[in-house]
């Protein structure tokens, strides 16, 4: 799956599950610059994310992601 | 050597002088004060414990420099199982091995085995709880690639030993911690008359607050029976208020002083007591050690839990809860403490309202709307009777006392031994309470206060705070409750 569409998915995810209408991801998006996502949601996004890729992260995977960009890169290595 | 004395301030202004002066702009030398200044004073409150503190830090230190360097997950993980094995091991030995052997004797007994297994003489080294928590989130930290690790010895060793907080925290977190230790640091006046003004504001809660408390209280907890129920109610919410200013007022004291040295210490307390909830207590208070175990704890078990839906949740907020109230120490007390607040999460997970977070808005007279309040007041009861196990020496005399709040003479006038003193404490309280509502959208009230007002009136205010700090302040030390955890 092209990078840019992954984009696009995980953007309308953030919205649904965040409730932040009009929310524009970038690869550098971190936690603290989107009010509604702290550790607790971050796990509802995890299993949104897992449900609509289909598929599963490792508990390391979700540690180390930094920003927006990593938590892509992740799932693009597992959905190509 | 505690902040409200006056060897400390004499430690202090020699290491200010020395900071500032010979060393200033010289980082890795002002580093180094640092650190000899954190051993001194770790070796002024207990010597026999400096050999530890060292070669705790000397091991993670070498086990972060091989974590760097280890080319496989496998190893990665080994290795930070055995960072997280010493930092455990230490807690448990020290902590709560006598806990546990005496735990198992009573157990064994019960059962009609004869146990003669003895208690051992372990003495634990100070502030344990708290650097042992900075050895482990180091190890996790780089395993996660959260951080490189440290190459200066002298850096790592200060971020563990840091003479503010390792009696009892903050919790500092070593990626904001150390890279600070690497920038150049010279005198900031404004951030040193910030430092000051929290010293200041952490000094009036700890001697005007928190030891005119705790005066009134122990003479209730050293003769419960015959209390009538009205002065044990009474007692229980001054000693929610007695916690948190003695703790609060010792953490604005440790950032004050890092902020004096130009070092920015995470926050501890976000007016706790005007949360509207549990969960929102429990994100204002002790916020170093919640977030740590959020960090360490709730995340990588809501994780593992997380296709459980809200089972998972609850099953993870337990676990941790119970965690933050064993980590106060060996008793049965603690973890029921821990237990209870975990379970006062459940019915916020159920209803949903716990992924709620609704910022308070004052009414227009800027006091909090008469709903908002009554939740205020409820989340306070409910902290007050938790907080009656962790005050407790053991289970039956926490029950015993709460039993004891649920009788007729609960609509009687409370009484105290010294009733000029709780009277006058009551009064600073709602004085504290005030200015807390305040100022409570600043770092730390006064400081959001005094911003409003012109110099005259600003330094009546901190004339005031400073006259009532004399007034109270005890010729011997009085330390602060966190010490013993």
């Amino acid at each position: 799956m092209e990078r840019s569409k992954i984009f696009i998915e995980l953007t309308e995810l953030f919205i649904d599950n965040l409730d932040e209408e009009g929310l524009v991801l970038k690869d550098t998006t971190t936690a603290m610059e989107i009010d509604g996502w702290d550790s607790l949601t971050h796990i509802i996004l995890v299993v949104a994310i897992e449900k609509h890729f289909k598929i599963r992260f490792t508990s390391r995977e979700i540690h180390s992601w930094k920003n927006v960009g990593e938590m892509i890169n992740s799932i693009e290595k597992k959905v190509e | 050597m505690i902040f409200n004395s006056v060897s400390f301030a004499g430690f202090f202004l020699v290491v200010f002088f020395l900071y500032y002066s010979p060393l200033k702009g010289n980082t890795k030398a002002q580093n180094w004060l640092l650190l000899l200044s954190s051993y001194f004073f770790y070796g002024f409150a207990d010597w026999k414990m400096v050999p530890l503190l060292l070669v705790a830090t000397t091991i993670i230190y070498f086990l972060g420099k091989a974590l760097s360097k280890s080319n496989s997950d496998k190893n990665s993980s080994i290795l930070t199982y055995l960072g997280v094995l010493t930092g455990v091991g230490l807690l448990v030995y020290f902590k709560y091995f006598n806990f546990f052997i005496d735990s198992f004797s009573s157990l064994f007994n019960a059962i009609g085995l004869h146990s003669n297994i003895g208690s051992f003489n372990i003495i634990m080294p100070l502030g344990i709880s708290f650097f042992t928590f900075k050895l482990i989130s180091y190890v996790v930290e780089i395993h996660r690639g959260k951080i490189e690790y440290c190459k200066d010895f002298v850096s790592f060793s200060t971020y563990i030993a840091f003479f503010p907080t390792i009696l009892s925290g903050p919790i500092d977190k070593p990626n904001t911690f150390i890279p600070q230790l690497q920038q150049r640091r010279t005198f900031d006046f404004a951030l040193a008359v910030d430092g000051c003004k929290q010293i200041l504001w952490g000094l009036f809660q700890k001697v005007v607050i928190a030891d005119n408390l705790a005066a009134v209280i122990n003479d209730v907890w050293g003769d419960l029976p015959g209390q009538s129920s009205s002065t044990l109610f009474l007692t229980a919410i001054l000693f929610s208020i007695q916690l948190y200013t003695d703790f609060s007022g010792y953490s604005h004291m440790a950032i004050g002083v890092g902020k004096i040295l130009g070092i920015q210490i995470t926050k501890n307390f976000n007016y706790p007591f005007f949360s509207r909830s549990i969960d929102e207590f429990w994100r204002n208070w002790h916020i170093s050690l919640t977030s740590w175990l959020t960090e360490y704890i709730f995340m990588p078990l809501n994780i593992k839990f997380r296709n459980l839906g809200k089972l998972g949740i609850i099953l993870a907020i337990i676990a941790n809860m119970v965690v933050v109230g064993v980590w106060h120490g060996p008793n049965w007390t603690f973890a029921l403490f821990g237990l209870y607040n975990g379970l006062l999460f459940i019915p916020l997970i159920i209803s949903d309202s716990f992924f709620e977070k609704k910022k308070l808005k004052p009414n227009k007279y800027g006091l909090p709307t008469l709903k908002d309040l009554s939740k205020m007041i409820g989340t306070f009861l409910l902290i007050t009777l938790g907080l009656i196990l962790f005050r407790a020496d053991d289970i039956g005399q926490a029950m015993g006392y709460i039993s004891d709040i649920f009788s007729n003479s609960l609509f009687t006038i409370p009484e105290f031994e010294e009733k000029f003193k709780a009277v006058r404490t009551v009064v600073f309280i709602v004085f504290f309470f005030a200015i807390e509502w305040k100022g409570r959208l600043g770092i730390y009230a006064i400081d959001e206060i005094v911003k409003k007002w012109n110099n005259p009136i600003r330094w009546s205010f901190y004339s005031l705070l400073i006259l009532a700090i004399g007034m109270f302040m005890a010729s011997d030390e009085s330390p602060f409750i966190y010490f013993q955890f």
